[in-house]
């Protein structure tokens, strides 16, 4: 699908591109994608600049490959990882299967302030993490998009849910996201297709949820960008399990799937992968970035490449990174940074705190296939009533299963008997985990690390990041809540969960470069253009100026088709 | 040709269930096999023939395949060799040569050469054991405010659960005793099975 044009440019000194294109897009992830699909079929000649290597669906998605073909049947080439992905495999989709489509530890570190643990996952490949991510969609209410002014945190967000809500839909339309609707204040339906099935055990425990807790607690299942109809040339999900492994069917919504083939087809595309955006450079009187500056991986060479409009979409991180390594007299700390707020605020979601339970009970039904979908339960504190410990609020993610074979480890049968009885599915269990808000906080920050450098040489970042009270009291109330929940539903040796995961790693880091309307205290306008530099947006979750409790991919894609619309817009009119 | 054929056709958007069967039967096609291990290279014959013996034991052919039939001894190998670190491969093989001590103290034979009922008094110690090493790792954790992946794992539930993952990942274990389908034929979150009349589980 993509023109490699790896290895030109010559060795080592800087040669510009004579092709001036209209756009270009730094990254081809989830935003990237969405962008490269928006300008190109608006007629921008659009070229996208991605890190890593490219990736040939037919070759690398490897979803029906069986553990039995698999060394290290699924556990993973543990030394390998060890050596060489020590902090990427602490996630679980980085296995045996998928740890080829994470970074290199060794080629791509970081650092972190002593005591502030962070976990930075990352993949760099043409489809970047959309390839793996988890695929839950769901969208804003005003309830976030008025946090902050509620609050008096932070800065106000300059759109509200009637700005956003048409392009929802919009990239709803296209993406496909199934689920329920439920028609809930804080967490706003998508247009949907039609929802997975619940489990039997997912049954018991919605019903006793309904019972209990008097409508405040809803169970649904969990809303996801995976297909449950043929749609737009993409076939229907096969129930195979492992989408982080890809998926030849292109049943879920990742930029390989969805968007590149559409930008592919409008001929306007250029996709140049292996190509590690270095730095911006700024025109000072044009206010504008003059030139794109980019090392290809495998040559080294060092190219530059210019547009009338820069798109970053190399995730919140790697954009900010990027801006930071590109100083100036004017901006010394970090191009468009005007304001001191780029790299500020990062944010994370607060995960891994919940319980487990047997929930007993029809033990004469077990799931067929593998549904890649879990449940959900929409954020229920200080909704309606106020919590007394804390702001905001989490929704639980969770799913049931029955248990299988791995239960006999540790008991001490052995035998015919002991191996019928494990080849049988074992009791119903459901668990539940809190995805919690996490507050915007000016101390929690990452910095240019010129000290340590990447595989190319290129400053890699420090990270100051740490939960705040705020979010410590919500872990503890997830824990209750989730307990609470299960004991209704019959729930029988309810394990009380909490991992005490350092932040970044429920991989929805955001907010570096937040969006806001005075110039003085953010980096974005309401259309993700920064204040300092007129063709520029970052439309990656860096633009987040709070963090809500849901998983933020969905307004992604938004906020990327609504500041494409804005910027061809403009474009038009001659304003860029 | 067939693959490449179903995984254009695929690609392409069509739907699994409205699949061609041979394209189906080409697409589960085995690829990028594992290369057959030659000789065990940690595990001398002795030791090797120890391992395969209790598990087998630990899950013996019946009308379907057992430990021996899936090669559980050649993974275990595989894995002490390049896997675990040495630490760990060192704890695996001393609690194998206690199996034989004990084995010898009891019964004045190695392991592989006791009887039936006699390797089976064996296993049913080590299980006893292995319950009372969780129960005080357990203890420990709570009263030390740890956690209990910090205990290291012992031999037999070291060997346990080696032969229980190499049994139910290899093909003839996910496919003939979990019914595993790497493309289900259909999927039903709720489906009716046929109860259970065996014993109920065992602890």
């Amino acid at each position: 699908m993509c023109r490699d044009r790896t290895g030109e440019g010559g060795t080592g000194t800087a040669v510009s591109e004579e092709t001036t294109y209209d756009a270009i897009v730094v990254g081809s992830g989830i935003t990237g994608g969405w962008a490269a699909k928006e300008l190109t079929e608006k007629g921008l000649k659009t070229l996208v600049l991605e890190a890593g290597r490219p990736i040939v669906p037919e070759q690398d998605y490897v979803e029906h490959v069986p553990t039995w073909e698999m060394k290290f049947r699924g556990l993973g080439d543990r030394r390998r990882l060890q050596e060489d992905q020590p902090i990427q495999s602490t996630c679980y989709a980085c296995d045996e299967w998928s740890s080829k489509f994470f970074v290199s530890d060794k080629d791509h570190p970081y650092t972190t302030e002593p005591g502030k643990p962070y976990r930075w996952i990352r993949g760099r490949q043409v489809g970047g993490r959309s390839i793996m991510w988890g695929r839950q969609s769901y969208r804003w209410s005003d309830l976030d998009f008025e946090a902050n002014l509620r609050d008096g945190i932070a800065v106000d967000w300059p759109i509200r849910y009637a700005d956003i809500a048409p392009w929802y839909d919009y990239v709803e339309e296209f993406a496909g996201i199934c689920g329920e609707a439920l028609g809930l204040p804080q967490l706003p339906d998508s247009k949907f297709l039609p929802p997975m099935e619940l489990n039997c055990a997912e049954k018991v425990v919605r019903e006793a949820i309904a019972r209990h807790f008097g409508g405040e607690r809803i169970l649904t299942i969990g809303r996801a960008a995976i297909l449950t109809q043929d749609h737009l040339g993409r076939a229907a999900c096969h129930y195979c399990g492992p989408c982080e492994r890809g998926c030849i069917t292109r049943s879920y919504f990742s930029s390989l799937n969805a968007t590149l083939p559409a930008a592919e087809k409008t001929g306007r595309l250029t996709l140049r992968p292996f190509s590690i955006v270095h730095s911006l450079r700024f025109d000072s009187n044009m206010r504008t970035i003059a030139g794109v500056r980019v090392i290809d991986a495998n040559s080294r060479a060092a190219i530059e490449f210019r547009a009338k409009v820069v798109f970053l979409c190399a995730s919140t991180l790697e954009s900010v990174r990027i801006l930071l390594n590109s100083s100036t007299t004017e901006f010394p700390n970090g191009l468009a940074n005007s304001s001191g707020e780029l790299g500020r605020n990062v944010m994370d979601h607060i995960m891994s705190s919940g319980a487990e339970a047997v929930i007993p009970g029809n033990e004469d039904r077990v799931e067929l296939g593998r549904r890649p979908n879990g449940v959900y339960v929409p954020r229920f504190r200080n909704v309606k009533t106020k919590s007394p410990d804390f702001l905001r609020g989490y929704g639980c993610q969770g799913s049931g299963y029955r248990q299988g074979w791995e239960r006999g480890i540790l008991q001490t049968g052995f035998g015919a008997s002991f191996k019928k009885s494990i080849s049988r599915p074992g009791p119903w269990r459901v668990g539940l985990y809190g995805f919690g808000e996490c507050l915007p906080d000016r101390t929690n920050y990452v910095e240019l690390d010129k000290n340590t450098v990447d595989a190319w040489g290129i400053p890699t970042l420090k990270m100051h990041c740490a939960w705040g009270k705020n979010e410590e009291a919500m872990r503890k109330d997830m824990q209750i809540t989730a307990a609470e929940m299960l004991a209704a539903a019959g729930g029988r040796d309810i394990e009380i969960v909490m991992d005490e995961d350092p932040p970044g790693f429920a991989i929805h880091e955001m907010g570096a470069a937040r969006m806001g309307r005075d110039p003085k205290t953010s980096v974005l306008n309401a259309h993700n253009r920064a204040h300092d530099v007129k063709n520029l947006f970052i439309t990656d979750g860096g633009a987040m100026a709070s963090s809500s409790c849901v998983n933020p991919s969905l307004t992604y894609m938004a906020l990327t088709a609504r500041a494409c619309d804005y910027a061809v817009r403009q474009m038009k009119r001659g304003e860029l | 040709m067939d693959r490449r054929e179903a995984l254009r056709l695929l690609a392409a958007g069509a739907s699994i269930p409205l699949f061609p069967g041979h394209l189906l039967a080409a697409l589960r096609e085995a690829r990028a096999m594992v290369s057959q291990q030659s000789a065990p290279r940690t595990l001398n014959p002795h030791q090797f023939a120890t391992v395969r013996t209790m598990a087998e034991l630990i899950l013996p052919k019946t009308d379907t395949p057992g430990a021996t039939d899936v090669a559980t001894a050649e993974f275990i190998d595989l894995m002490l060799t390049e896997w675990y670190d040495p630490v760990e491969r060192d704890r695996f093989l001393s609690g194998l040569a206690a199996v034989d001590t004990r084995t010898q103290s009891l019964f004045s034979a190695d392991f592989t050469a006791a009887s039936l009922a006699q390797q089976s008094e064996i296993l049913i110690e080590l299980g006893e054991k292995m319950t009372e090493e969780a129960q005080r790792a357990r203890d420990r954790a709570f009263a030390g405010n740890g956690t209990l992946a910090e205990s290291p794992e012992g031999f037999y539930p070291m060997l346990r659960r080696l032969t229980l993952t190499s049994y139910y990942t290899s093909e003839q274990g996910a496919t003939d005793e979990l019914h595993f389908q790497i493309i289900p034929d259909r999927h039903d979150e709720c489906a009716a099975i046929e109860p259970e009349k065996e014993a109920p589980e065992p602890r």
